[in-house]
């Protein structure tokens, strides 16, 4: 993903390409057999600290507003006060550590459907009447970039991503080329295949990871997509 | 050679009679004004409304009808003088520029967009695009652009809505602007700040098509304001010829000066201009008389000498005497030889400022303080009085020998800077993950600030203190660091030597040079020169310098000048004269290699020159 987090995301990505610095992103999806999980994402800063305090002590950058630490915090934790109230959706934590710029976000969920409209909604919560208004992002959170029926997970990448790249020039792709985003998936039993022959699994066969630059997942969105199949339930 | 001089006495005495300056307004503030136009005949129109003192104007030229054209084939007169003007009055601010025409018809295939208006005025032929007009008089122009102040505009307009029986026109009246407007990001959208219905609260359509609203109001206010303010400017110029030859001594004794370009800033007339001092100028008008008065004569001339390789910019800053007398304590200071140790002799950018604080304040005391006194005023009774208090009991010995006022700055380029970040690790057999601390290095561009201090025992009782309240300050033999002091993640280092208290994020000066760079420092001949001249001196790299400086870090203003001399190659200096109680003389010499285009060179600086000013 998961870059459909919000626009505090955005904000946080926009930095790290406006400087020639690295952002360490990663995604920890749990899947149990039964559809419920635990969801735990990850946004590194802290190799770009002296960059990222720069712009963040200006007032403005490119003609918008630099939102403070402050601001920020209080989106952020307004995004899991609401999360917390979503269908299906519990123990959620937000932390933001302004010392190392690292933003960690975690929760449970009881089915795949509610994870993703749990999450919809509450990014919705915390969007401005404007952006509310824009149907291109609207068809972005609507779309289903996750699903799982039991023995197949697939998930590509968002299209709010594709929207946030496409926004980006060119200059700014080329300082993505020293960040990482990691794609770990986890299950109760074990997997079968990974149709991405990078997919790296684990030697129970339980988990799997996908690691790729941030720069060639600016230029190749599939790099990310993927399908995992897992073993046939045993019968009790 | 008498004769000589004679006849270009007299040569430029002709012209100031019979060119385009004479079309500057008297209201004109700031002008640079470019003698030897021929330079810029290799200058195409679409490089020229790049500049930012074409900004005004330049959407009417920049239309395509300028596409592959020279100011060559603008029909400019290049025996003539080019004047680029800025000025700005409580009412109204204006801009444009005087040139003569040599082409009328290569002329107007530029201005293709200019219809003609009607003129009153004999020989006179005015011509109008948008806000912008063209006013020919004896193949002379004045390309001026007026725009009425939004002040003005909205008093006028607000007369004649409520004079009609009309409500306030924005709607709901309380608090729109609540967190969720602060926090939002994209409030400085330009393309949404007018579109968005919620942001902005329109007055609602009147019943009745043909009576305006708020805004078309304004709109008609504006139009005929404008009109109104251009109107009397052209009678100012063409009946009563007055403008800023006529009214200013000065200015046309500057345009004699066998130079380039020269410029003029009348600072004590941009001064009631400064939104700074509105609360003055409003609240306590005496004081704000008084302040002006204190700035009468303080005017900013320079002369620009083109040369083979480069430019020299000689400025003459002039004061009223109360001013001048404060500035010639102020800079009235042995030169702090220390200084000179720590600069070292690669740095690409360095300043030295010399100064007595000691004596700028008795002076300043001495001028300022009678004219706060005899304001009747509580506010400024209150502080006339804490500041007579604080005269008295302050130990200013110590004061001032804390802070001389003399100081230097280096910028000693981009260096890597070591930081601590942190990294995941994977297990390889869970792939769970977790933290640890590692280093890092990120780019940090490297400068020292020093200053000059005879008390060097009053920041050690402070930085001692301050060590005891944070683990984050600690004392090492011959300097104090501050960790993660410099945006939470790069330390400050603090020296406290040699006369000097210095600030640096530049690991390598605290560490292995806290007494200075000894050989590797400032040379000898460099040093004579800084300790003979004035108050101020300077260099610059440009390549090494500004070429890397990270202007998004500036404010707008800052970012703006430091852009508009990016990409240049070259040196800069700055040296001032002694300071007298009239004036003080800047030499800025800016010396360029290779062959890049002499005229562009010129526009470049005059580019600076006019963002410094505005």
């Amino acid at each position: 993903m998961f870059l459909t987090m919000n626009k505090i995301l955005f904000f946080f990505i926009s930095l790290t390409l406006l400087l020639s610095s690295c952002i360490e992103l990663i995604d920890d999806l749990t899947i149990h057999n039964d559809g419920s999980g635990t969801f735990k994402y990850t946004i590194n800063l802290s190799a770009s600290k002296i960059k990222v305090n720069s712009i963040l002590a200006l007032d403005s950058l490119d003609g918008k507003k630099v939102p403070s630490m402050a601001e920020i915090k209080a989106k952020a934790n307004s995004f899991a006060a609401n999360l917390k109230t979503q269908l299906g959706i519990s123990n959620v934590t937000m932390s933001i550590n302004d010392a190392d710029l690292i933003i960690k976000l975690s929760f449970d969920f009881n089915s795949i459907p509610n994870f993703q409209s749990g999450l919809k909604a509450a990014i919705l919560s915390i969007r401005d009447s404007k952006q509310s208004d824009d149907s291109n992002q609207s068809n972005e959170l609507n779309q289903n970039w996750i699903s799982w029926d039991g023995k197949i997970l697939r998930r590509n990448i968002p299209l709010m991503s594709l929207t946030i790249s496409e926004q980006l020039k060119e200059t700014d792709l080329d300082l993505l080329k020293t960040g990482s985003y990691t794609t770990i998936c986890r299950f109760d039993r074990a997997i079968e295949k990974a149709e991405k022959s990078t997919t790296k699994i684990n030697p129970s066969r339980t988990a799997s990871m996908l690691k790729v630059n941030t720069y060639d997942l600016q230029k190749n969105y599939s790099l990310i997509d993927n399908c995992i199949y897992l073993t046939p339930l045993k019968n009790k | 050679m008498k004769k000589l001089v004679l006849f270009l006495f007299c040569l430029s005495f002709s012209n100031i009679f019979s060119q385009s300056e004479l079309l500057i307004p008297r209201d004109a503030v700031t002008v640079f004004s470019i003698n030897n136009v021929s330079l810029l005949q290799k200058i195409s129109m679409d490089e020229l409304v790049q500049y930012d003192f074409m900004e005004e104007v330049h959407q009417e030229l920049f239309d395509g009808s300028t596409s592959e054209k020279t100011l060559k084939d603008a029909g400019i007169d290049f025996n003539q003088r080019l004047n680029v003007f800025y000025g700005k009055s409580d009412d109204a601010e204006l801009s444009g520029f005087t040139f003569g025409i040599s082409n009328t018809n290569n002329l107007f295939e530029v201005f293709d967009d200019f219809e003609e208006l009607q003129s009153k005025y004999n020989n006179v032929k005015i011509f109008g695009s948008f806000f912008n007009n063209l006013i020919i008089k004896n193949n002379n122009a004045l390309l001026i652009r007026i725009e009425p102040s939004s002040e003005l505009i909205d008093a006028q307009t607000d007369s004649i809505w409520y004079s009609r029986g009309n409500s306030y026109p924005y709607g709901y009246e309380g608090d729109e602007f609540g967190d969720e407007f602060i926090f939002d990001e994209e409030a400085f959208n330009e393309d949404d700040s007018l579109s968005d219905s919620e942001e902005i609260d329109f007055p609602e359509a009147l019943e009745d098509p043909s009576e305006k609203n708020y805004f078309e109001l304004r709109d008609s206010v504006q139009l005929e304001l404008q009109k109104g303010l251009l109107s009397k400017l052209l009678d100012e110029l063409l009946i009563e010829n007055t403008n800023l030859v006529t009214s200013d001594g000065v200015f046309k004794e500057q345009l004699t000066h066998p130079c380039e370009g020269t410029f003029y800033l009348d600072n004590s007339r941009s001064l009631g201009q400064a939104n700074s001092l509105w609360y003055f100028q409003t609240i306590m008008p005496s004081l704000y008389k008084d302040i002006k008065e204190l700035y009468t004569g303080n005017i900013i001339l320079g002369d620009l000498f083109l040369k083979e390789h480069s430019i020299e910019f000689l400025v003459e800053a002039r004061y009223g005497e109360k001013l001048g007398s404060i500035y010639q304590e102020m800079n009235d200071s042995k030169f702090d030889k220390n200084i000179t140790q720590y600069i070292h002799k690669g740095n690409s950018a360095y300043f030295t400022y010399n100064v007595n604080m000691r004596k700028a304040y008795e002076k300043a005391y001495e001028v300022i303080m009678p004219i706060l006194s005899s304001e009747k005023n509580s506010n400024i009774a209150m502080n006339v009085l804490a500041l007579e208090l604080l005269n008295e009991l302050v130990n200013k010995d110590a004061l001032f020998e804390t802070y001389r006022g003399s100081m230097f700055g280096t910028f000693n380029g981009i260096k890597k800077v070591n930081t601590k970040k942190i990294e995941f690790y994977y297990d390889e057999e869970t792939f769970e993950y977790g933290e640890k601390e590692t280093e890092a290095t990120e780019d940090m561009p490297i400068f020292t600030i020093g200053f000059s201090i005879g008390r060097g025992d009053i920041p050690e009782i402070i930085l001692k203190n301050l060590g005891r309240l944070t683990s984050k300050f600690e004392k090492h033999d011959d300097y104090w660091v501050l960790n993660n002091a410099i945006l939470d993640a790069a330390p400050l280092y603090m020296i406290n030597k040699n006369g000097l208290f210095i600030f640096t994020n530049d690991e390598d000066l605290a560490l292995n040079h806290s007494n200075g760079y000894g050989s590797n420092s400032l040379p000898k001949k460099i040093v004579k020169e800084l300790k003979r001249e004035g108050f101020m001196n300077g260099y610059i790299d440009i390549a090494g310098t500004l070429n890397r400086f990270p202007s998004d870090l500036l404010n707008e203003r800052r970012s703006e000048m430091i852009n508009s001399l990016k990409g240049k190659s070259g040196k800069m200096f700055l040296e001032s004269s002694k300071t007298t109680n009239k004036s003080t003389n800047f030499k800025l010499t800016y010396e360029f290699r290779g062959d890049e285009n002499s005229g562009k060179h010129l526009l470049d600086l005059v580019n600076t020159l006019y963002i410094f000013s505005k």
